[in-house]
């Protein structure tokens, strides 16, 4: 392990994490979420907009610039900024970028934020891609990420066997999960008829292996593990963050494999903790089946038996807010956050006890070939 | 379409499925791109293709559409290291590893339909 690496590994930490709540119409503009988020955040944290001197997001043209947002809280200069384009693959990016400016000692306190009208303004699938590969799918009236991520499942369930049981078991364990979060937006309980019963929306993939458009922002403080130390709530060390590249939907490569198999020994690497060591994980839950793929491409079981796996509740415990599928969707901001929660030990009712390692990822690679995660650590 | 992939839109609306080949080391690609992943150069020809495929996987579509439709992913027979997609025109849902041929239509674009004469279960 590169000397480099090792200095990074803990250096920076979590220090604030901070809502909006969650609905299909928030009445208001991206900015406003953005701007309530971060003052939730830093709150938490036990600082305020005068501390900040960094400020991160990811959009896909559909939410306010750190550049709007900076001046909205009279943050004035900040040091460093990061205006990433992209969508869920690059959501916990952001959080390791922020790291990487701390530990580098450009900026000293960055809020990382997503603010999302995702229900009531830019509904997914319905803007723009500009990638030129769009070029290929959007004559078929295909693309959207539903369709995309069913292409995948069902190569996944051709090749391995994968049945409709086993993404239905992670849709009813993450909605049992929300019905002990208050934020979440679906709680009443689901049974597997439930799930065989709702409507199919690009087979085989149905309603309920759906995340919920999402109205909502959500915000997280980074700062240096030091002052995390001396701050309000308990600081959660970023242990490892990683980000890469994999295929796309138009690369000859295995399709059941995602970005996320490559990344993952390089971030395990990084924070010196294997599969075995996560006491809870926070996985990208766009639909079922990413979870199910990942927990193959982490490491918790074998390529190709992440259905039964996922239904037998081995592992850690998975998505314990109710993730994407029940909590509501903000595009992986919300699962840094709720990892966070469990390592502070304040989730309430849904506290896994005794979580000491958290891993935490982005939307696999399956859509934009790029992903990227974190394992955070209580401090 | 961009002005990578312009030929190749020509050429479909011409009835022809075709893939680059790298003049260097012979790699098939797709979508059109100016160098070679594998060898790096630039050089590359128009390789036309035996008008067949193999069905990889496919969806039935429910999302935002008047009537479900079939997208189906596809590998070109002679280029199997190449990923097409296209709309399924078959009676009956497709099977994994079918042979498929494609249909070119006016828009332009390549839609599929079972290489078997009759497409249904019969
Ligand atoms: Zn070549």
């Amino acid at each position: 392990m590169a000397k480099r690496l090792l200095d990074f590994r803990d250096a920076t930490a979590l220090a604030g994490i901070g809502y909006t709540s969650f609905s299909k119409d928030s009445g208001v503009s991206t900015l406003t979420l953005a701007c309530r988020a971060i003052m939730s955040a830093l709150d938490d944290a036990g600082l305020g907009p005068d501390d900040v001197d960094g400020i991160a997001t990811h959009r896909v043209g559909d939410s306010a610039a750190p550049s709007l947002v900076g001046p909205a809280l009279g943050i004035h200069a900040p040091a460093w900024h990061l205006d990433q384009f992209g969508g869920g693959s690059v959501s916990h990016a952001i959080v390791g970028q922020a790291a990487l400016a701390v530990a580098a000692g450009i900026a000293d306190v960055v809020v990382c934020y997503r603010a999302i009208n995702a229900r009531s303004e830019f509904r997914m699938g319905s803007a723009p891609n500009p990638s030129p590969e769009t070029q290929y799918l959007a004559p078929y009236g295909y693309g959207a990420p539903v369709q995309q991520f069913a292409m995948y499942a069902r190569t996944h369930m051709l090749k391995y066997g994968t049945k409709a049981e086993h993404f239905g078991q992670v849709a009813v364990a993450q909605r049992a999960y929300a019905a002990r979060n208050p934020r979440a937006l679906m709680r009443r309980p689901i049974t597997m008829s439930d799930y065989l019963a709702s409507r199919p929306i690009a087979e085989p993939l149905r309603l309920l292996d759906c995340c919920l458009e999402t109205d909502g922002a959500v915000a997280v403080v980074v700062t240096t593990a030091e002052r995390a130390r001396d701050l309000r709530r308990p600081p959660v060390l970023i242990s490892g963050a990683a980000w890469g590249g994999g295929d796309s939907f138009l690369s000859p490569g295995e399709p059941t494999v995602t970005a996320a198999a490559a990344l993952a020994p390089r971030l395990y690497g990084m924070a010196g903790v294997g599969p075995a060591d996560i006491d809870v994980a926070e996985l990208y839950d766009c639909f079922t089946y990413s979870v199910i793929v990942q927990l193959e491409d982490y490491g918790f079981c074998a390529k190709g038996e992440g259905g039964p796996f996922a239904a037998s509740g081995e592992g850690p415990p998975v998505n314990t807010h109710g993730g994407f599928l029940s909590e509501g969707y903000v595009h992986g901001l919300n699962h840094v956050a709720e990892a966070v929660s469990q390592l502070r030990g304040d989730a309430g009712e849904r506290q896994v006890a005794g979580a000491e390692v958290a891993l935490s990822t982005a939307q696999p690679g399956h859509i934009l070939p790029a992903t990227s995660a974190l394992i955070l650590r209580r401090g | 379409m961009d002005r990578d992939s312009a030929e190749w839109w020509e050429l479909v609306a011409k009835g022809v499925l075709a893939v680059q080949r790298c003049d260097s080391c012979g790699l098939a690609r797709f979508p059109a791109r100016a160098f070679c992943a594998a060898c790096r150069t630039e050089g590359w020809s128009w390789a036309r293709l035996a008008p067949l495929g193999v069905v990889e996987s496919w969806i039935v579509s429910h999302w935002r559409a008047p009537e479900p439709f079939t997208v189906v992913r596809v590998r070109p027979a002679e280029a199997p290291g190449c990923v097409m997609y296209g709309t399924w025109r078959g009676e009956r849902e497709p099977r994994q590893g079918e042979r498929v041929v494609p249909l070119f239509t006016d828009q332009p674009s390549i839609e599929w339909r079972p290489a078997d004469a009759s497409g249904s279960d019969a």
